[in-house]
């Protein structure tokens, strides 16, 4: 029998030796990663942590629930606008009136794992689910649903709720689900699906990616990938150089190599924008004693050259806002009312209101396109005689700031940049300027009857055209306040190969089942 | 032997405890209601109490840190916010990779640091020295994250001789190995020059010992004078270097393992500090701390075993 020693010589001998061998990678090459054929390789910003539709975080999840899971509706786009249709798992889905929605599942629609077919009762538990979830807002006008058949049934809405289609059954948390898989798993889940029926199944890697395999037990119509690997990115700029290295086929891009690519497109590549639904402004608080004159106010909006912010901040890839309803919703603006770019007037104002030598605080997030936008607000102020001091901010002390609930600090908000996101329709970006939102989320701090009047009504309202009226009188308000400085809608850009048609959502979300070979 | 063990190990334990601590205040340092930061500005308030109850938010500071220290020496470092998984299991599943990319980082850097200290100590100030020096200099002063960068815009996207993101194919080793090549440069490369100039200093010193002199007068072969007599002594300092440096490599993989997209201990942690996940957070860069602390320690030990001078100096 040998025995094994270990001497201090031999060990000083073996970690050099050791050390060698950890430099052997490098054997792969090239070859090993180019995969070729019906993948398709995308990127995915984070894990997907909760695929429940009742407890997501709301992000990549719902790219994977519109591939695995039914629904009764997806959005439309014709021309600029946005619309829904039905999707292939219904027969029929009609809004009767306002506050009755039918719909007929398709035949044939069955559960992987054995849990059978899919049934109008697995609609009713996955809705009326939703009205105890995280995301039970997005069900608050939905009273209950009516089960007429083993595939019809019908939504019944607790009052006229005109966004339901495009905001809830479009969206994630109108994915619908077995309602026995679910059952069985306790009720809720994370990452792993109880039963799909999509397209695809679903696996992940925790870290590295999520695998879409072609669903065998699918019967509707076959997508034009077989598989899907969509690769766990963080940051945007190493998903582009992954891209352009060929081991992606889509990506989501940043504002400058969307403007770095529009002057100098890769080969074999193009850009799809999925959207802009997002809004950014100055905001004003009407309540602070420096800012309490409206003529103070419209100096303000006239003094901020937006041009310059979207060349010098943004590349000059962004689209100029005229209001808080986005490109391809009903009710954008197309211009402002009460104010354009015009120094004079800016500085008019201000002598007829007597303010001189004001100074104020602009307070921002610390990022990179809202600094240098600060910076640009900075420099047009103090041409019409305003100093601004910028504070930039992180993200914790920033979403707090305008909160009465969250300290005082609201008392002291004079000027600040700001950018929500929004749904395909214009209720959501309307409702967090309403009077109740004082002190909220309406950090303007203003107050009107005709605007909670026209929100309510907005809601309410079916006819396309009385709708689009209600929308530009209400942004009419915001901007009759003096409040707001209109900045841009950032869109939501992907660079992809032109051998593929990729289609999203308006605020970005792919849906690769519905992807094409060009 | 055991003394010196006995006072190492406590103090290793002292800096994993001072971690804890001084990792526990920043975190709850950080403005704002950490529900809030968590989860988000648009969170349901039902979602937000639920989130304080979970993570004792409801509690004194004080025996928050008590739960929290409880708990992490019974190995729970508590539950992801978002996945509500344990963070042990998370991390358990990133960390062979963030291993795996430090041991090859450091392989590679010994392999051409370690000759490249004994080339420049061999003729001292020659130009063979001197183009050591410049070597060696030039790889400390040039950043991680910009080694990755030009890596990966060089060999992955013009000439695409390597694979740009990710880690490879589970259960293909041929292609993990691919995956790890221009990472594990990016991450080793300041580790060459760290350890040549390590290297030559040590070797500066003994090639004048009496023993090495009494080599060569012996007609011994140059190349057996340097690694087979006078290495075997000048590398004891560089042992304690490479155990630090292991260390130094853990925070250097955080830019690599972004910039490649690959899954590891230090993109979890950042993935976690941008998301706000401060369970995982707290529970990644203890489990770092942790493994910092052991390699430090090993490498201590090892030194402790190899020269016994060094036992009676703690």
């Amino acid at each position: 029998m040998t025995k094994l020693t270990t001497t201090r010589r031999g060990f000083l001998a073996s970690s050099v030796a050791l050390g060698a061998l950890g430099t052997l990678p490098g054997l792969g090459g090239a070859g090993a990663f180019a995969q070729t054929g019906s993948v398709l390789r995308l990127r995915l910003d984070g894990d997907n942590d909760v695929l429940d539709p009742g407890y997501m975080t709301g992000g990549t999840e719902i790219e994977a629930q519109k591939q695995c899971l039914p629904f009764l509706a997806e959005y439309s786009r014709e021309g600029g606008s946005f619309g829904w249709k039905p999707t292939y798992f219904v027969e029929t889905l009609v809004q009767r009136d306002p506050t009755h929605i039918d719909f007929t599942l398709a035949e044939g629609l069955t559960w992987s794992g054995g849990y059978g077919p899919v049934t109008a009762a697995d609609v009713k538990f996955s809705y009326e689910r939703m009205k105890e979830s995280d995301w039970s807002g997005y069900f608050e006008a939905m009273e209950r649903v009516d089960v007429t058949g083993e595939r019809s049934g019908t939504i019944v809405l607790s009052k006229p709720f005109a966004p339901f289609v495009m905001i809830t059954l479009c969206h994630g948390p109108g994915a619908i689900l077995s309602e026995k898989a679910v059952t069985e798993a306790g009720g809720r889940f994370t990452t792993r699906f109880p039963a799909v029926c999509g397209p695809y199944t679903y696996e992940t890697i925790p870290g590295q990616r999520a695998v879409f395999t072609a669903n065998p037990d699918w019967t509707g119509p076959k997508p034009a990938f077989d598989r899907i690997e969509a690769n766990v990115i963080t940051e945007v700029k190493a998903a582009e150089l992954a891209f352009e290295a060929g081991e992606l086929d889509c990506t989501e891009v940043s504002a400058d190599t969307l403007a770095r690519y529009r002057a100098d497109m890769p080969a074999g590549a193009e850009i799809t924008v999925a959207g802009e639904l997002q809004y950014m402004w100055m905001g004003m608080n009407t309540a602070h004693p420096k800012l309490q004159d409206v003529r103070v106010r419209r100096a303000i909006q006239h003094a901020v050259d937006v041009e310059s912010i979207l060349i010098g901040a943004y590349s000059g890839t962004t689209t100029k806002s005229n209001g808080i309803i986005c490109p391809g919703l009903l009710g954008q603006r197309e211009a402002t009312k009460f104010y354009d770019y015009d120094p004079d007037e800016a500085r008019a104002l201000l002598a007829e209101a007597g303010a001189s030598g004001l100074s104020l605080t602009l307070r921002t997030l610390n990022t990179q396109e809202r600094l240098l936008a600060a910076q640009i607000i900075q420099a047009n102020l103090g041409a019409v005689g305003i100093a601004v001091t910028v504070l930039p901010l992180d993200s914790g002390p920033f979403w707090e700031m305008g909160q009465e609930s969250k300290g005082d600090t609201w008392k002291d908000l004079e000027l600040w940049l700001m950018r929500f996101g929004t749904t395909p329709d214009p209720y959501e970006a309307t409702s967090w300027f309403v009077s109740s939102q004082v002190g909220k989320w309406n950090w303007e701090r203003w107050t009107s009857e005709e605007y909670d009047r026209l929100y309510e009504e907005g809601i309410a309202e079916t006819d396309p055209d009385t709708r689009r009226a209600i929308y530009l009188r209400m942004q009419d308000i915001m901007e009759e306040t003096g409040a707001y400085v209109w900045i841009n809608h950032e869109p939501e850009a992907f660079v992809h190969t032109t051998a593929i048609d990729v289609v999203a959502a308006p605020s970005g979300e792919l849906n690769y089942r519905r992807f094409g070979k060009a | 032997m055991l003394v010196y063990l006995t006072k190492r190990l406590g103090l290793s334990a002292a800096v994993v405890a001072a971690v804890v601590l001084v990792l526990f205040s920043l975190l709850h340092l950080i403005p704002g209601d950490p529900a809030t930061i968590a989860l988000g500005p648009r969170a349901t308030p039902e979602a937000i109490a639920r989130y304080a109850e979970k993570m004792h938010l409801d509690e004194p500071i004080w025996v928050q840190f008590a739960i929290y220290v409880g708990n992490a020496v019974q190995g729970d470092l508590g539950l992801d916010v978002f996945s509500d998984r344990a963070v042990s299991a998370v991390i358990a599943e990133r960390i062979g990779f963030t291993l795996a990319l430090v041991v090859t980082a450091m392989g590679w850097a010994m392999l051409l640091g370690i000759p490249l200290g004994c080339l420049a100590a061999v003729r001292p100030n020659s130009w063979s020295d001197r183009i050591a020096g410049v070597l060696s200099v030039g790889t400390i002063a040039i950043p991680s994250f910009l080694v990755s960068i030009w890596a990966l815009l060089v060999f992955a996207v013009e000439l695409r001789w390597l694979p740009a993101i990710g880690a490879g194919e589970p259960g293909d080793p041929i292609d993990q190995l691919a995956h790890l090549v221009l990472p594990a440069f990016a991450v080793g490369l300041s580790w060459v020059g760290y350890l040549a100039r390590m290297v030559r200093a040590s070797m500066l010193e003994v090639m004048n010992e009496p023993f090495v002199r009494s080599a060569r007068a012996f007609g011994l072969a140059p190349g057996t004078v340097v690694f087979g007599y006078a290495l075997r002594v000048a590398i004891l300092p560089t042992i304690t270097l490479i155990g630090m440096g292991f260390g130094g490599l853990i925070s250097s993989t955080v830019f690599a393992e972004i910039i490649f997209a690959r899954p590891g201990l230090g993109k979890l942690i950042f993935d976690a500090v941008m998301a706000r996940n401060f369970p995982v957070v707290q529970g990644a860069v203890l489990v770092a701390t942790g493994l910092y602390v052991v390699v430090v320690l090993l490498s201590d030990i090892l030194v402790a075993w190899l020269d016994p001078r060094v036992r009676e100096s703690l």
